[in-house]
């Protein structure tokens, strides 16, 4: 029987992480995308503040040249006053303009250093011995005025186009950016979509084996599953729990197995083991028991016969089992059984409970006599036969419940057999809690009370 | 400078006539010139080489230059006599600008041949 692999679970953990871990690197990478492209939108606002600003610069270094002439045409000192006032607005306007740069545009500020020189010079060997004899008009002046007018007015078409490609490489680097967080983007979800389908199909192909070994199981189980047939004059009551989690089989067995009108053989064993190696076993004990029974009836041979067999069927030295075996007449309510180290079988009469005696060794351990012993039951009278899962469960302490501990919950249990079957398997859960590592299975086979044995 | 003068003529003369193909201005074209940086007026040279360095030039170097040029006022007329495309170059150029040798036929310089930069000279428009 074939289960959920170790290495199937770690195969979807692993791949939830990669998808968390993709997840998160596209989100990191989407904010820092966003983040660069709000740079560089920023950068390009400096720029196109600094071609407003240039603009500015030009227009004031043309109206201190036009307000020169002004001057020298016109003596008006309503020129000159105003010719000092665009100077001074040049300087401040120049100076805004290096503070947006900021100087990382290095071939911008250079050419604006350039440009401020030019006017500065301008201003010292052009327009100040102008302003200091304006009558006198000598044409070196006018030509190094002339050099002065094309130098700059080339030196700000320079800057022009200076800015301007940078606005155009940031914009194009926007574009970039933007072009890759969109394809980015695309590629992830592209992962993503890819990645859920494959991970879907792996999902599918999983469940496909869970429910294959889920139907496996199903037809063991019928097969290893104990069983309780009803019987005359008699209620019969159950419960099984194994200790491998949600799995219905382990190494416990019991079956009540009609052999004629008013005779059941009662059968309850402990397979040495747990889980679904034990429960192999089970099939085998339940049959052979069954098999036995049938060609003779008789508790103790059926041990007997059973021990040989078990030696020599199974040849395995540690599979050992614990066994009992009755013989329940319907009519008589005589239960002639046997017990291979079995001492969790109980008799409940009324509120007092007895624990039925060991007649004989385990089974598949040696070859040795078992005996035999015979009881009668009374109308409402129980019959507790259950396997050591219940003696043994511990509570938080430590304590095991032992056979002490399971008659007082026996005898503080319902009269119904089925009830007591599951009030004990109950009991053992909330003792046990997540500790119970042993399979426990309980048999009870109450006389209904207008039950009348013969003689 | 009449010898100057004959010999600019001729090396222009016998100079590749497919140089004056790709000018905007061809020989014997009227032109008026006028500058289109902030100062219209226009500089003349009286060599296609130092017009070149001077727009090459550092503003230094061009200044210690000047007194090879003349200051013409805007809106003299003149003659082509030849021009070189894409003779000139300047780091301040977004491209090489033309060469363009004239004969004034206007101002106080009437008759004398110098060299502008193309885009100084403008086709003169008949009315």
């Amino acid at each position: 029987m074939r289960s959920v692999s170790f290495a199937s679970v770690t195969g979807t953990m692993l791949l939830t992480a990669f998808l968390l871990l993709s997840l998160g690197f596209a989100v990191e990478g989407s904010f820092e995308t966003r983040a660069e492209i709000a740079n560089t939108f920023s950068r390009q606002g400096q720029i196109q503040q600094a071609q407003i600003d240039l603009e500015e610069l030009l227009r004031l270094q043309i109206d201190e040249e036009n307000l020169l002439r002004g001057y020298l045409l016109t003596r008006d000192p309503f020129y000159d006053a105003e010719y000092r006032t665009a100077s001074a607005g040049y300087d401040e306007k120049e100076n805004e303009i290096r503070k947006t740069l900021g100087g990382q545009l290095l071939g911008a500020d250079k050419l604006l250093a350039d440009y401020a020189r030019l006017q500065l010079e301008w201003r010292n060997t052009v327009a100040a011995p102008l302003l200091a004899h304006p009558r006198v008009r000598l044409e070196e002046l006018d030509k190094r005025n002339k050099l002065f007018s094309d130098y700059e007015t080339l030196t700000a078409a320079a800057i022009r186009r200076e800015l301007a490609g940078k606005g155009d490489e940031l914009e194009r680097s926007t574009q970039r950016q933007l072009d890759r967080s969109s394809y980015l983007r695309a590629a992830w979800v592209l992962a993503f979509g890819l990645l859920a389908i494959v991970l879907n199909a792996y999902r599918t192909r999983l469940n496909h084996e869970l429910e294959e070994e889920r139907a496996v199981t199903r037809i063991l189980q019928r097969a290893f599953r104990s069983e309780s047939t009803p019987l005359p004059h008699c209620d019969v009551g159950s419960a099984y729990l194994s200790a491998s989690s949600d799995r219905a089989v382990g190494g416990d067995v019991f079956d009540v197995y009609r052999l004629s009108e008013n005779r059941a053989l009662i059968l309850i064993a402990d397979i040495s083991g747990k889980g679904v190696d034990a429960a192999v076993l089970t099939a085998f004990v339940k049959f052979m028991v069954r098999a036995i029974a049938l060609r003779n009836s008789d508790p103790m041979a059926i041990l007997t016969e059973f021990n040989v067999v078990l030696s020599k069927a199974v040849g395995d030295p540690y599979i050992f089992v614990s066994m009992f075996v009755g013989l329940l007449d319907t009519d008589t309510f005589g239960l002639t059984y046997a017990s291979g180290g079995h001492d969790t079988a109980f008799v409940r009469r009324r509120d007092d409970v007895a624990q039925l005696a060991i007649t004989g060794p385990v089974l598949g351990v040696m070859e040795e006599p078992f005996g035999s012993e015979t009881i009668y039951l009374q109308p409402g009278d129980t019959l507790v036969l259950a396997t050591d899962g219940l003696t043994e469960v511990r509570n938080g302490a430590g304590e095991q419940l032992s056979g002490q501990g399971a008659m007082e919950l026996i005898a503080r249990a319902s009269r119904g057999a089925q009830q007591l079957a599951d009030e004990l398997a109950a009991a053992v859960r909330v003792r046990g809690g997540s500790r119970v590592r042993d399979d426990l299975a309980i048999l009870a086979i109450r006389v209904l009370d207008g039950a009348t044995p013969r003689a | 400078m009449r010898k100057a003068c004959a010999f600019l003529i001729v090396c222009l003369t016998l100079g590749s006539a497919t140089a004056l193909a790709d000018c905007r201005v061809h020989r014997g074209e009227h032109v008026v010139l006028y500058s289109t940086t902030d100062d219209p007026s226009v500089l003349m040279w009286d060599s296609r080489a130092r017009l070149r360095e001077y727009h090459s030039a550092s503003f230094d170097v061009a200044q210690a230059m000047l007194p090879h040029a003349v200051l013409v006022s805007p809106g003299t007329h003149g003659d082509v006599v030849t021009c070189l495309p894409g003779y000139v170059v300047s780091p301040l150029f977004a491209s090489p600008d033309d060469a363009v040798g004239v004969t004034l036929s206007s101002g106080p310089l009437k008759g004398t041949v110098r060299w502008v930069l193309g885009s100084d000279v403008r086709p003169r428009h008949k009315n």
